[in-house]
């Protein structure tokens, strides 16, 4: 029992701090819900006395206070000392207001009294529904006299809950309270749907959305995390997904302002992480690259599949066009990363490669870290998915041309397309063969690649008469080898006459156009470092068909033929101009 | 008030990942992370926790996460029930109202933690806490956060999982 009221002025507070001035002053903490006190108070005061000095700051009545340490209600005949309170240290207030809420937010009174009490408060109600239930917490009576009529009450046994609809405006609460009650007792339900009051409820549309928004946001968050860790547990399933994805994606394009919307999403999305990713990466790199924050750790595995990465020196031209439409994208503008398309599993990789991979200039970066973790390449190519996409694009050229194609790196490349289309099997076998594969996970290997390109770029510097069309501007992104077949045969294909291709692929490229003879001594070099891979075709086997066509047409010169149509890397019409402009006529 | 009735006090710990954060961590995020943790109190014979919807209760185990992958006993409170709901009413009005969410800031472990300390003075274990302010100190983490200041977990007592994700 407190002896003092707590009405008394200072004086009588200073008189017991002035005798307890003996005793030390703690500072104690005392926290409520909302609020938080330093409160100076001797040592070996009692409760009593804290509670005082508590109600002064807190502007409560002192029997409105409780307070708990360590788990226990300090009572009045307490003291501090007992319960181990000190200086510095914290404890718990809970002011009772008369109608048991803190603040005065519910509306009803009830009984501010023993254990389960009545509904008061939307909390308090808890107990309150409980109890008249009969569920084994509450014992309580049904509810006291004191609560004033509310409309609720038509629930008779249940007019517990009345306090909550009307008193907290918290519409979860009562949502939570329904559902917890619903099933506790499921006979409730067909009580409440019998209420007319509920039926009103029912047939009013905007409370009803109220509760199914409430529904819907609280669980899609969940269920996509849910979702996310499923997928990256089943790479089968995460296909589909990605499937799905892709078509949707491209739904989405289709709309007005769509596109931009993807590109946005894009680029607001993954090229942060992206760039957070090349700093952290130690071990996968790729793992922002799919454009795609929930699949970002496992779906990297198949977009650095297709990367150029694999053997640059082989099939070339494919990979090399990649890159070079790749980096040359770098300088147009970013096209969406997933437009991909087509419902293909790759859809996303290709595009978010070409974007992803080159825009950023970590890509060198990325490239020390692949030579450097070759452990690392290699599981990626192991994965047991990726061996099965592999063979089922080597097995099934459609698709992986789609693939291709649908990249809109060479939307506007029909040369890069034809090159690809023609290269694919050979690249896809090649990605099988253990040898391309041990290529890349030679660190050593890598780095002479990388070497040999710059020296070639030196040497483009140097001596630019010699290797005029070899590397384009853009590629200094330091993929082994990469530019060097390009420079090859996409190059000659983008000069003015052509006139086609995305502006940047050719910009930066120097005319060469003319010395065919020797680019295809650098094809053969390139084919000499594919080792091993005698599938590669010779031009003359490759363009046979327009060699045919160009025949056909009356241009009986075999030699220039092939020439041209090594220069404008196949395409027929390009190859004409040629063999006309050198013909003046 | 205290009519000498104890009460225990348990906390209920979520895995969200289900283990895929011991496994992906160190390649996302550069670190290893055990779990991503999810906390509820439960005491009287209820589960209560903090999520986008605010201050929700349950039964024990109730939510759509099922039953807790681990327990840790908080020991005992002489806090009845009904002084706890006060407080809980209280917070709800304060500083757990659901706006109030944050997924790293100020999320459900948050709430556990503060609970936890009011009804036995003991804190929930230090990983808990410390586990947001781990995942933002990497580069990985400060990317997303923006994305993340967005997402609450509520996980509910009903099962309704309607809807995919929201972008």
């Amino acid at each position: 029992m407190a002896e003092n009221s707590g009405t008394d002025p200072a004086v009588e507070t200073n008189t017991e701090e002035n005798a307890a001035a003996s005793a030390t002053i703690i500072k104690v903490t005392v926290k409520t819900p909302k609020d938080k006190e330093e409160i100076a108070i001797a040592e070996d005061s009692s409760v009593a006395q804290f509670k005082e000095e508590i109600s002064k700051r807190f502007k409560a009545k002192q029997d409105q206070l409780v307070l708990i340490f360590a788990g226990k209600i300090l009572k009045d005949g307490d003291t501090l000392g007992q319960h181990g309170i000190k200086d510095g240290l914290t404890v718990h207030l809970v002011i009772k207001t008369a109608q048991k809420s803190s603040s005065g937010s519910s509306q009803t009174s009830a009984s501010s009294g023993p254990g389960p009490s009545q509904g008061n408060t939307a909390e308090t109600a808890n107990p309150s529904p409980a109890s008249n239930l009969g569920t084994p917490e509450g014992s309580g009576p049904s509810p006291t006299p004191t609560q004033p009529p509310n409309i609720l009450a038509g629930f008779g046994d249940l007019s517990g809950l009345g306090n909550l609809g009307m008193g907290s405006a918290n519409f979860m609460e009562l949502q939570q309270q329904m559902q917890r009650q619903l099933m506790s007792n499921p006979e409730m339900l067909s009580q409440i749907m019998e209420n007319p009051l509920v039926q009103s409820m029912m047939s009013n549309p905007d409370l009803m959305r109220q509760m199914i928004v409430f529904l819907y946001s609280n669980f899609n968050i969940l269920f996509l995390l849910v979702k996310t860790m499923e997928l990256a547990r089943n790479p089968a399933m995460m296909q589909e997904m990605m499937r799905n994805q892709d078509r949707a994606l491209s739904n989405l394009e289709s709309i007005p302002g769509g596109y931009n919307a993807l590109r946005r999403m894009y680029t607001d999305i993954q090229e942060p992480m992206f760039s957070a990713a090349r700093e952290q990466f130690g071990n996968n790199p790729f793992s922002a690259l799919g454009g795609n924050t929930d699949n970002s750790g496992v779906q990297p595995s198949r977009t650095e599949n297709r990367e150029p990465l694999p053997n640059p020196w082989g099939p070339p031209d494919t990979t090399t066009a990649t890159t070079t439409s790749g980096t040359a994208s770098t300088t147009s503008s970013t096209t969406s990363s997933t437009t991909p398309s087509v419902s293909n599993p790759l859809g996303i990789s290709s595009s978010s490669l070409g974007n992803g991979m080159f825009n950023s200039p970590g890509m060198q970066s990325l490239m020390q870290q692949i030579s450097e973790n070759p452990q690392l390449m290699q599981n990626m190519l192991s994965a047991p998915y990726m061996r099965t996409m592999m063979q089922s694009l080597s097995q099934n050229p459609d698709i992986a041309s789609q693939v291709f194609m649908n990249n809109p790196l060479f939307a506007g490349n029909p040369q890069l397309q034809e090159q690809m289309r023609q290269q694919l099997p050979v690249f896809l076998q090649q990605m099988q063969n253990p040898e391309s594969l041990s290529v890349m996970t030679n660190p050593r290997a890598m780095r002479a690649l990388m070497q040999i390109q710059e020296g070639l770029q030196t040497l483009q510097t140097e001596a630019p008469g010699l290797m005029p069309s070899l590397i384009p501007g853009g590629m200094a992104a330091g993929i082994p080898g990469a530019p060097l077949p390009t420079g090859v045969n996409v190059t000659p294909e983008n000069p003015p006459p052509s006139g086609q291709g995305p502006a940047p692929a050719p910009a930066p490229t120097p005319t060469a156009g003319t010395n065919t003879a020797q680019q295809q001594l650098m094809q053969q070099m390139l084919q000499m470092f594919a080792g091993g891979n005698a599938s590669t075709p010779t031009p003359e086997v490759r363009f046979q068909q327009q060699l045919e066509q160009l025949s056909a047409m009356g241009f009986i010169n075999g030699e220039a033929n092939l020439q041209a149509l090594i220069a404008t890397g196949g395409d027929i019409n390009a190859a004409i101009e040629r063999l006309l402009g050198s013909q003046p006529s | 008030m205290a009519d000498g009735r104890s009460f225990n006090v348990k906390l209920f710990i979520y895995d969200l990942s289900k283990g895929l954060a011991r496994q992906l961590s160190p390649m996302m995020l550069g670190k290893q992370v055990e779990g991503i943790w999810h906390t509820s109190i439960v005491v009287y014979g209820e589960e209560f926790f903090f999520g986008g919807g605010g201050i929700l209760s349950c039964f024990p185990g109730g939510t759509i996460l099922g039953m807790s992958d681990s327990t840790v006993d908080l020991g005992n409170t002489e806090v009845p029930r009904d002084l706890f709901q006060e407080y809980l009413s209280s917070l709800r009005e304060s500083t757990y109202r659901p706006e109030k969410y944050h997924l790293f800031e100020h999320n459900c472990n948050t709430f556990s933690s503060e609970v936890a300390q009011f009804l036995t003075g003991t804190k929930i274990p230090s990983y808990i806490t410390d586990f947001p302010s781990e995942v933002l100190a990497t580069p990985f983490g400060q990317a997303l956060r923006p994305f993340l200041d967005s997402v609450t977990i509520t996980p509910s007592g009903d099962n309704g999982m309607n809807g995919y994700g929201q972008w």
